[in-house]
């Protein structure tokens, strides 16, 4: 079977943050209208043939039909659609069965994209709503939280690699500060170590800076077949490789809880599809839902060795400027993290950074050829890895 | 929904309250809560159950600061603040995942000896949830 190429030619990103005065549709319409926009040829929305879009289903609002809702709104009805739902890695693998229905060749141009409106949900529901991507009968009840989980992976990579609550607090300052100059991110501020370690304990030893807000948003994202790119866009970024994983639902389970063997596997996957190296990425969205996710992803993707991230933070190389900037967009911490849409919402970033064209020069990385994003599902459940080239 | 129904939470009692892992006869594995397909060699065995001592190690460990537990536990939240939540590794190698009770904080550490105690987890529906805990073994002498 021979594959089709996959070219992304419009992309699209509503803010991130607490957006009260637009309802789900209409912040998914914000964001594929952009994607729309984005394509600077011009792309009659008909040519859609495949939809797939990420929800979590935070609140319970629409949960049965939901991709029937957004097509429906934003003028696509009659192209398939579909809701995917992985947690927090929703809308990566919706991006990547959009990628997957054009190199197939069952369509020529399909939508990925994604929506979450987590902010209008009364908090004690949405604390209910949170800890269920991960172990529900084990984990959860047991009084276990999403942090929680995370927290034990902390604690057992400071006991195994001497990681410190320090090089976690590295990473909040990081996101933060590149977050601070993209205008579509929910915290739009610095911060500093000193402010990171002395914020409130949520999951010892992880703090509120820690942890990634909960953010209302879309994303959207339209491929197409690589060797029609050109007719619609100039530049057009290339899908490299993909690759998509498990792992087993519990972390208690889990043989090694310093390392999310899904993220491992996928990326591995994406790897060989695409024929680079870690170390050939010059630029890379990870999933830092919290600080020590962030870390966890520099060994899992192979950015340094096992056990190493705290010492890849020390050295600034994942800084913007360093030998594998990671986060230029703040982030899940600063950028945000309306579950459903932080997949799509990674290309996007990566897509724009691969054109030379983030709104802002300091948050630019320069001369960047391949990127990489990485998006994971509740506590590594699954998770979905893409490389781009300009 | 975030919700274990009584009957599927009945069909774990035996894990939950006498703390009842399933060996499979194929490769030896002991499977913690019961599966169909072993964990460890993937083949649909067949199992036969067996009591676990209880006693282990901290393998990691957290503390669910106040204000952050699940709804679930929001009791507890309001009696006691914060409370740990860890991965003990039993004696016989498999892992669980439960509250650290009746502690001091500098019992809290990866590798402190603990065991399995019975205790109220907690209630949803009008319907108390109990299972176990593990407490520091230090302690034990100590305890009615
Ligand atoms: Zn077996």
């Amino acid at each position: 079977m021979t594959l089709q190429k996959v070219a992304i030619i419009g992309v699209g990103q509503t803010r991130f943050g607490n957006i009260i005065d637009k309802k789900a549709e209409e912040l998914f319409a914000e964001a594929f209208l952009e994607a729309v926009n984005d394509v600077d040829k011009g792309i009659d929305i008909s040519e859609i043939q495949e939809v797939y879009i990420g929800n979590s289903g935070v609140g319970g609002g629409q949960l049965g039909n939901f991709s029937s809702l957004m097509t429906d709104y934003v003028g696509l009805t009659g192209a398939s659609a579909l809701r995917i739902e992985n947690a927090c890695a929703s809308s990566g693998f919706a991006m990547r069965a959009a990628i997957l229905a054009v190199s197939s060749g069952v369509c020529d141009v399909a939508l990925a994209g994604g929506e979450e409106k987590m902010n209008d949900t009364p908090r004690n529901r949405v604390r209910y709503w949170l800890g269920i991507s991960g172990d529900m009968e084990w984990e959860r009840l047991s009084g276990m939280t999403f942090a929680g989980v995370f927290a034990l992976m902390a604690i057992r990579h400071m006991h195994e690699y001497g990681t410190k609550r320090e090089h976690l607090a590295m990473v909040s300052v990081k996101n933060h500060k590149n977050g601070a100059s993209n205008p579509k991110a929910h915290l739009q501020r610095e911060t500093t170590l000193e402010r990171a370690l002395a914020s409130p304990m949520i999951a010892y030893p992880l703090t509120l800076f820690d942890c990634c807000p909960i953010s209302d948003g879309a994303s959207a994202v339209i491929v197409c077949k690589a060797d029609l790119a050109k007719k619609y866009t100039d530049t057009p970024v290339y899908v490299a490789g993909h690759g998509g994983s498990t792992d087993r639902l519990s972390v208690f389970q889990r043989d090694d809880v310093t390392s999310i063997n899904s993220s491992v596997v996928a990326a591995k996957r994406a790897y060989k599809m695409a024929s680079v190296k870690p170390e050939d990425i010059d630029v890379a969205e990870v999933h830092d839902c919290f600080t020590i996710a962030e870390i966890i992803a520099y060994e899992d993707l192979g950015f340094c060795p096992k056990g190493k991230g705290g010492k890849l933070l020390e050295e600034g190389q994942t800084e913007i400027g360093g030998k594998i900037p990671v986060n230029p967009s703040g982030g899940l911490k600063s950028k945000g993290h309306p579950v459903g849409a932080t997949g799509t919402g990674q290309i996007y970033e990566i897509v724009n950074q691969l054109r030379g064209s983030v709104e802002k020069k300091n948050r630019q990385v320069s001369g960047a050829e391949i990127g990489l994003t990485h998006n994971t599902g509740g506590s590594g459940g699954t998770t979905v890895v893409h490389i781009l080239k300009r | 929904m975030a919700h274990v129904s009584i009957p599927s939470y009945w069909k774990t009692l035996p894990q939950r309250y006498c703390l009842i892992g399933m060996k499979c006869k194929n490769c030896g594995t002991i499977n913690f809560p019961a599966r169909e397909i072993c964990i460890s060699c993937k083949q649909k065995s067949e199992f036969e159950p067996k009591k676990l001592s209880g006693r282990g190690k901290i393998y990691s460990y957290t503390v669910i600061a106040a204000g952050s537990a699940p709804p679930e536990f929001s009791e507890q939240e309001k009696l006691a603040g914060s409370f740990p939540v860890a991965i003990v590794e039993l004696e016989e190698g498999l892992r669980i995942c439960a509250q650290i009770t009746d502690y001091e904080e500098e019992d809290l550490k990866i590798e402190a000896e603990v065991e399995a105690v019975f205790r109220k987890i907690y209630e949803e529906d009008k319907v108390i949830r109990y299972g176990l805990k593990f407490r520091p073994v230090k302690k034990r002498k100590s305890l009615p």
